[in-house]
């Protein structure tokens, strides 16, 4: 995940957790499957990043038990965090959709 | 702040954090290995593959902990950067803006660091809050202070409960000879008690002892500082038990107090007994009063409760002894007001004028950032449609406020510390040895709190007149180049603030300007041109005849016109005072008992000070004999008690009546004399002069020159080392020096306040430049529309102008109300004059003059635009 554009981490960890509680590996699975293995190397990347969501309120974390009963953090979209992803999703498609509309032009 | 509150948190479950981000990171990579291994990998291989894909667990570990340690600080940081980018593409802007910053800052900081250093702490002797002087007091029209007697401090000591001890003390000048070149040294004689009372132990030997410090003791002990002992004693290690000889008796010398240690006086080298202070007779006299007291409240007793005390033991000492003690109190006052209580109004004063100047400062960068964030509107409507929150905005102009005073408190650091030498070497103000301003850690302190605080300040006006800025409408607006109306009051309020400083300032400026002024037109009594004053101390076993000699000799220097000499001279604080009576009078009102300053002079003493008389003759030769009658009057007295009739012939003598002390005939009367201060006396009390007739071991001299008077010191010193080479010779001033110590203090404030005021000159010229020129170039195209109507260019420029003054005239309005409100606080500094001075009117004259050119400029440009190329503008 080291190799993603600068600032899209934030938004793919929101999208992943605005279906539910995840624990951060199962983030990393989230964002490996969802994207076919594409965006997916360095999953460290991802805890500097979770943590700082937390610390900007976004996403709230409690401590739980996995599904195989280890102790794990789980990490939900608090209010802000739901909007937060708005925002992101809008600009990004936004970009996006201009950026592709540029390299289409021949 | 939510997040400051986490990061709080985190800050305090450190330990905690660390261990669960352990877990999660374990948790993390052990489901990967897991997964590895259902895949059907080894354990090794698992381990490997998974580690390998979280990356390295150590700095992601490192990195996550800096999430919580510095988060905040990412975006500061990144603030940071974007405004110092911003600032570097418009140069002129940041170097104007941190400049005045950096004035405003450094000024601040300079006085501060005054002011800071004159205060408690810097007082180098233990429990120097508990430390008081206790005066004694005369309840005349107010109470005055007055010295005390021996007597009156042995019951003091015995009958005050408040205070740890008490302690006697004074200055004194000893004459110290050491085979060669004898020395007048400095020195204080003191009680027993008073080393213990200032927690000073000598750096060797010891101090005294109480029974040598007993009345009529007849051991003679000394004490020697520490720069006297390794000046004359080339640092003998064995001084103590040696011998010296001070004032022609033998002293043995008992310890040496260690370095930096100057006494109460603060330039004290030597300390004898405070028994040696007078002959034992006078000692013991109860009216004989000329000392202060020191003392140490105990520990929990205020000043208040001391006050109380002694009031106390004052009034059984009324009771006790109404014929000494008649209406004598005593006043307790702290050892801080004592020695910083002179200068701290003046300080304060200093301090607030440049409080004054920062504001001002503060309003001219406000006003610069407000028109850069008006002309910035567009980006900041486009960064704000981008998507940037408004919090997020408003901290990005209050950053660049702030990188922009945190570059002016760099400034204003280095102006400071290049001002505060300067601020020293010209500061005329006596301050003691032990104050030493510099900038300490509670100065930079002090600096960064102002700066913050101002960086606040400006980054708030911007965003307050960008609050609420509807998006659409502000990116319309800024297409249209046209002002907000929230700013374009913010910026008519900064300009009336700005004028209205600015007046306050120069006033203060304007009347110690012309308090200094007055002082220096106050009239002495005297003709201070040309005079050269000196004391010499006659050795022992010389008399009057040597003292004839010594001022001959000096008479005949070339450039001398003439020398007379008396106990003291004016200015030369030596002048002592004593109650009179006079012939044929009731007996006078205990408050308002006739005192007087009595001094001895030789009969051309007069002349040679060119003091006038009013009646009567100086001294002929049948009066300058001993136990001579004669006596010359000032004008007070003949005024006080035979108004519109002859004083001429009158008798008075000294001390309350009946007393058996000779009565004295009035030959002649003179002007009143600023004998002891400038600009007046500190008490009204007349000046009565009597023929120098006996020997005295300490005579003035006042010289009268032709060539300028500090030039014939060197051969006025040869001719009196020529009747005696063991003379000593000290306290050498001109009586221009003399008369510039008084008014030191005086001249400091009108130098600095001069200064400050023509910064706030300049900061209101620059300022209501700014805002004009901002105000005519906006309103461009309304102006060109306006011209394109038919308006003249009469009709714009009264247009513009009319603005201006509207402004102009309120802060005026303002500031004058100000000063007024104002003028209460400095009257205790100010000599002579009033907020309602014509100095004053002058100030508000010259800033409204100057205010109103600094608008013309702006609005010639708006009457001579061009319709066309106005409405083309845009």
């Amino acid at each position: 995940m080291g190799e993603m554009l600068p600032g899209t981490l934030d938004m793919l960890i929101l999208k992943a957790l605005s279906r539910g509680e995840l624990h951060g590996y199962a983030i990393a699975e989230f964002i490996h499957r969802a994207s076919d293995d594409v965006l997916g190397v360095e999953e460290g990347a991802l805890y500097p990043a979770l943590h700082r969501l937390e610390l900007r309120g976004l996403v709230a974390a409690q401590w739980g038990a996995s599904d195989n009963n280890r102790r794990a953090k789980f990490y939900t979209l608090t209010a802000a965090g739901r909007r937060e992803l708005a925002r992101e999703r809008d600009y990004w498609t936004r970009v996006a959709g201009a950026i592709t509309r540029v390299m289409r032009t021949a | 702040m939510t997040s400051i509150f986490r990061r709080l948190a985190a800050l305090v479950r450190r330990r905690r954090l660390d261990r669960d981000l352990d877990d999660e990171i374990a948790f993390h990579l052990a489901m990967r290995e897991q997964q590895y291994r259902d895949g059907g990998a080894t354990e090794a291989d698992a381990r490997t593959a998974a580690r390998r894909q979280f990356g390295n667990v150590t700095a992601v570990k490192e990195r996550t902990r800096d999430v919580w340690l510095f988060g905040a600080l990412e975006t500061v940081a990144q603030d940071v950067r974007y405004a110092l980018r911003t600032l570097r593409r418009s140069p002129a802007f940041a170097v104007v803006a941190v400049f005045t910053l950096a004035v405003g800052i450094g000024g601040n900081t300079a006085i501060f660091s005054l002011v800071d250093a004159i205060r408690l702490r810097a007082i180098p002797f233990g429990a120097a809050d508990r430390l008081v002087t206790l005066w004694g007091t005369m309840q005349r029209a107010k109470a005055e202070r007055r010295g005390t007697s021996y007597p009156d401090y042995l019951d003091w000591r015995a009958g005050t409960r408040s205070f740890d001890d008490l302690a006697a003390f004074d200055s004194q000048t000893v004459t110290l000879d050491t085979g060669d070149d004898p020395e007048r040294v400095s020195g204080e004689c003191v009680s027993a008690s008073f080393f213990p009372l200032l927690s000073v132990a000598p750096a060797r030997g010891r101090t005294f002892r109480a029974d040598e410090d007993a009345i009529a003791s007849p051991v003679r002990v000394v004490l020697l500082g520490d720069g006297l002992w390794k000046r004359r004693f080339g640092a003998d290690p064995n001084i103590v038990g040696r011998s010296i000889v001070l004032n022609g008796q033998p002293y043995d010398v008992v310890g040496v107090m260690p370095p930096g240690f100057k006494g109460l006086s603060d330039r004290a080298e030597v300390w004898t007994p405070f028994a040696r202070y007078a002959p034992a007779a006078a000692m013991a006299e109860r009216g004989n009063r000329g000392f202060v007291v020191l003392g140490r409240l105990k520990r929990g007793v205020s000043l208040d409760a001391a006050q109380r005390d002694a009031d106390a033991v004052a009034r059984q000492l009324e009771q006790a002894y109404p014929k000494t003690n008649a209406k004598r109190g005593i006043e307790v006052s702290s050892i801080e007001d004592e020695l910083f209580g002179g200068v701290r109004p003046a300080l304060l004063t200093l301090m607030a004028a440049v409080a004054f100047v920062m504001l001002m400062a503060c309003a001219n960068v406000a006003n610069l950032l407000l028109a850069r964030s008006e002309a910035r509107r567009r980006e900041l409507a486009v960064r704000a449609a981008m998507g940037a929150g408004r919090g997020r905005l408003l901290r990005q102009l209050i950053t660049e406020a702030c990188v922009l005073t945190a570059l002016g408190a760099l400034g204003g650091i280095a102006l400071a510390r290049a001002a505060i030498p300067l601020l020293l070497a010209h500061n005329p103000i006596a301050f003691p040895s032990f104050v030493a301003p510099h900038i300490d850690a509670r100065v930079a302190a002090f600096t960064i709190a102002v700066a913050g605080l101002c960086g606040i300040v400006i980054g708030l006006a911007p965003a307050w007149s960008s609050r609420g800025a509807d998006l659409a409408a502000s990116l319309k607006e800024a297409a249209r180049g046209s002002d907000g109306r929230a700013s374009r009051r913010i910026r008519g309020a900064l300009v009336v603030v700005e004028v209205a400083l600015a007046v306050v300032l120069l006033v203060g400026a304007g009347l110690t300007i012309q308090s200094v002024r007055r002082i220096a037109a106050v009239d002495p009594g005297f003709d201070p041109q040309s005079v050269l004053t000196l004391h010499v101390s006659i050795p022992a076993g010389r008399g009057l005849a040597e003292v004839r000699e010594i001022v001959d000799r000096v008479g005949r220097v070339p450039g001398v016109s003439s020398a007379a000499f008396g106990s003291d001279v004016p200015l030369d604080g030596r002048a002592a005072a004593t109650l009179y009576s006079v012939e044929g009078q009731p007996p006078p009102d205990p408050a308002q008992f006739p005192r007087t300053y009595a001094h001895t002079v030789s009969p051309d003493f007069f002349a040679a000070l060119r003091i006038p008389f009013v009646a009567g003759r100086t001294f002929d030769d049948a009066d300058v004999r001993p136990s001579s009658q004669a006596i010359i009057v000032s004008e007070r007295i003949a005024k006080r008690f035979w108004p519109g009739q002859d004083p001429i012939g009158r008798r008075i003598k000294f001390g309350m009546l009946p007393n058996t002390n000779p009565w004295f005939s009035i030959v002649g009367v003179v002007g009143e004399v600023k004998y002891r201060g400038l600009p007046d006396n500190p008490t009204a009390d007349p000046d009565v002069y009597a023929p120098f007739v006996d020997r005295r071991s300490q005579v003035a001299l006042a010289v009268r020159t032709g060539l300028p008077p500090s030039s014939v010191v060197d051969a006025v010193r040869t001719a009196i080392r020529s009747v005696d080479r063991a003379i000593p010779i000290y306290g050498v001033a001109t009586m221009g020096e003399s008369m510039a110590d008084q008014t030191a203090q005086s001249r400091f404030l009108m130098w600095l306040m001069g200064v400050f005021g023509a910064v706030a000159l300049l900061l209101a010229v620059v300022g209501i430049y700014g805002v004009m020129s901002y105000l005519v170039a906006q309103r461009t195209r309304e102006i060109g529309i306006r011209v394109a109507l038919g308006a003249s260019g009469r009709q714009i420029l009264s247009l513009v102008v009319g603005n201006a003054v509207r402004l102009i005239a309120a802060g005026v309005a303002a500031g004058i109300a100000g000063a007024l409100a104002l003028q209460r606080l400095v009257a205790s500094i100010l000599f002579g004059v009033t907020a309602t001075d014509g100095a004053a009117i002058l100030a508000v004259t010259l800033l409204a003059i100057v205010a109103l050119a600094a608008c013309y400029l702006p609005a010639r440009r708006a009457a001579r635009v061009d319709p066309l190329i106005a409405l083309r503008y845009e």
